[in-house]
C-alpha cells in the first residue's frame, strides 16, 4: 500500500511536465491521485549492488552517467532503450567512452538478481552496469531521479505480474549533478549529443 | 504434393515475407527479437493487412517456442510504460494494423531456447472466425528504432 501511493506520487510528478519528453498520454482519473506535493528531480548520490559487490554513484565522479529505471523480463521498452544508449557508446571516441557509464537500475529486485542483471547487461555494451537493491532503496532512489514504477498484480497474463515503469534516461554529468533527462526512444546521436555535453567534448 | 509445392512457390514469389491466409488476412515482414541469454521473453512484431470485405480480429497466437503465448499491447499513460494483456486486437476492413516496438506485439512468455538471429520461430494467428493461420517469423537482432519526432 505505501509502495503503491509512493508510485502513485512519482508517477503524478513524472505528468507534472518536468519530464517534458514524457509526453502524457491520455489521462485515466481513476489511476492517478490528483497532482500534490510533486517534487522534481534533485538526483544525488546513492549506492546500489551489481554482481560486483556495491556500486556508489559517488565513485564515478569524472565520468558521465546514464541512469535507467526498468527491468529484464520487460520484452520491448528497456531493450529498445539499451540497444540505442549500446549504439551511442560504440559511436564514441574510446577517450569519451573510458569517461562513460551507464547503470542499468532493475526496479523488479524479485526477479533481477545481481548476477542476472550482469549477464543481461553484458548483452549491451561492456559500459552497461547493472543494478539493484532493496524495495527501499530503489524507491528512494527513483525518486531522486524522478523514475516512476508500479507493479501491476492483476493482468490475467502468464507474466504473472506487470510492472509499469517510466522510460527515461536520466544524465548525470562528472561531478555528479543530474543534467538532462533523454526520453524514450531517444535516438543514438541524441544520447551521444547529451554525453558529450555533459562530458564537455565535441557536441 | 504438387499442389502444395507451387502454392508455396507463389507465395515466395509475391513477396519476401508475406502470408496470405485464406479469409484474406495478409502478414507482412513478421519477425521475433533476439533476446539476451538468459531473458524468458521476447515479443513478435509484424504487420496485419485485412483485404477482406469484413472486419476481423485476431484472438491469440501460439508457439512452440514458447510456453505461454498472448496478445499484448503497451500503453504510454502519464509518462509510464503500461504492458498490457488484450484478449483482441481488431482488424478493420481493408486497413493495415502494424504490431511494433512499444505498442501491439504478440508476447512470447516462457522461452523455450534461446533464439538465434536467423533463425525461424513458428507462429500460429488464431483468428475470430477460428481459422488458424501458421507464419514463419525469423529472429532479429535488436536496432535502434529510426524515429520520427517526439
Ligand atoms: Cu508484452
Amino acid at each position: 500500500m505505501k509502495r503503491s501511493s509512493i508510485a502513485i506520487l512519482l508517477a503524478a510528478a513524472v505528468s507534472a511536465g518536468i519530464l517534458s519528453c514524457l509526453e502524457p498520454g491520455p489521462a485515466s482519473e481513476s489511476s492517478q491521485a490528483p497532482l500534490e506535493l510533486a517534487t522534481p528531480p534533485t538526483g544525488g548520490d546513492f549506492t546500489l549492488d551489481s554482481a560486483a559487490g556495491p556500486v556508489r554513484l559517488s565513485d564515478l565522479r569524472g565520468q558521465a552517467v546514464l541512469i535507467y529505471f526498468g527491468y529484464t523480463a520487460c520484452p520491448d521498452i528497456c531493450p529498445t532503450n539499451l540497444v540505442s544508449i549500446a549504439k551511442a557508446l560504440r559511436s564514441l571516441h574510446p577517450a569519451e567512452l573510458d569517461r562513460t557509464r551507464v547503470l542499468f537500475v532493475s526496479v523488479d529486485p524479485e526477479r533481477d538478481d545481481p548476477e542476472h542483471l550482469a549477464r543481461y547487461v553484458a548483452y549491451f555494451h561492456p559500459n552497461v552496469l547493472g543494478l539493484t537493491g532493496t524495495p527501499e532503496q530503489l524507491a528512494q532512489v527513483a525518486k531522486r531521479y524522478g523514475a516512476a514504477y508500479q507493479r501491476v498484480e492483476d493482468t490475467g497474463s502468464a507474466m504473472g505480474y506487470l510492472i509499469d515503469h517510466s522510460a527515461f534516461t536520466a544524465v548525470v554529468d562528472p561531478n555528479g549533478r543530474l543534467v538532462q533527462t533523454l526520453g524514450h526512444a531517444s535516438p543514438p546521436e541524441t544520447i551521444r549529443a547529451a554525453i558529450r555535453t555533459a562530458l564537455g567534448t565535441e557536441p | 504434393m504438387h499442389a502444395i509445392r507451387t502454392l508455396f512457390a507463389g507465395v515466395l514469389l509475391s513477396g519476401a515475407s508475406l502470408t496470405l491466409s485464406a479469409a484474406g488476412l495478409e502478414v507482412g515482414d513478421p519477425y521475433v527479437r533476439a533476446v539476451p541469454p538468459g531473458q524468458s521473453n521476447s515479443a513478435a512484431f509484424m504487420s496485419l493487412r485485412n483485404i477482406s470485405t469484413e472486419d476481423q480480429a485476431l484472438i491469440g497466437a501460439e508457439s512452440p517456442a514458447a510456453e505461454t503465448v498472448e496478445l499484448h499491447t503497451h500503453v504510454e499513460e502519464n509518462g509510464l510504460m503500461r504492458m498490457r494483456r488484450i484478449g483482441r486486437i481488431v482488424l478493420p476492413a481493408g486497413e493495415t494494423t502494424t504490431l511494433a516496438p512499444g505498442g501491439l506485439h504478440v508476447m512470447l512468455i516462457g522461452l523455450k531456447s534461446e533464439l538465434t538471429p536467423g533463425q525461424n520461430v513458428e507462429l500460429t494467428l488464431i483468428q475470430d472466425d477460428g481459422e488458424r493461420m501458421v507464419i514463419q517469423a525469423p529472429v532479429r537482432r535488436l536496432e535502434p528504432m529510426h524515429h520520427a519526432a517526439h
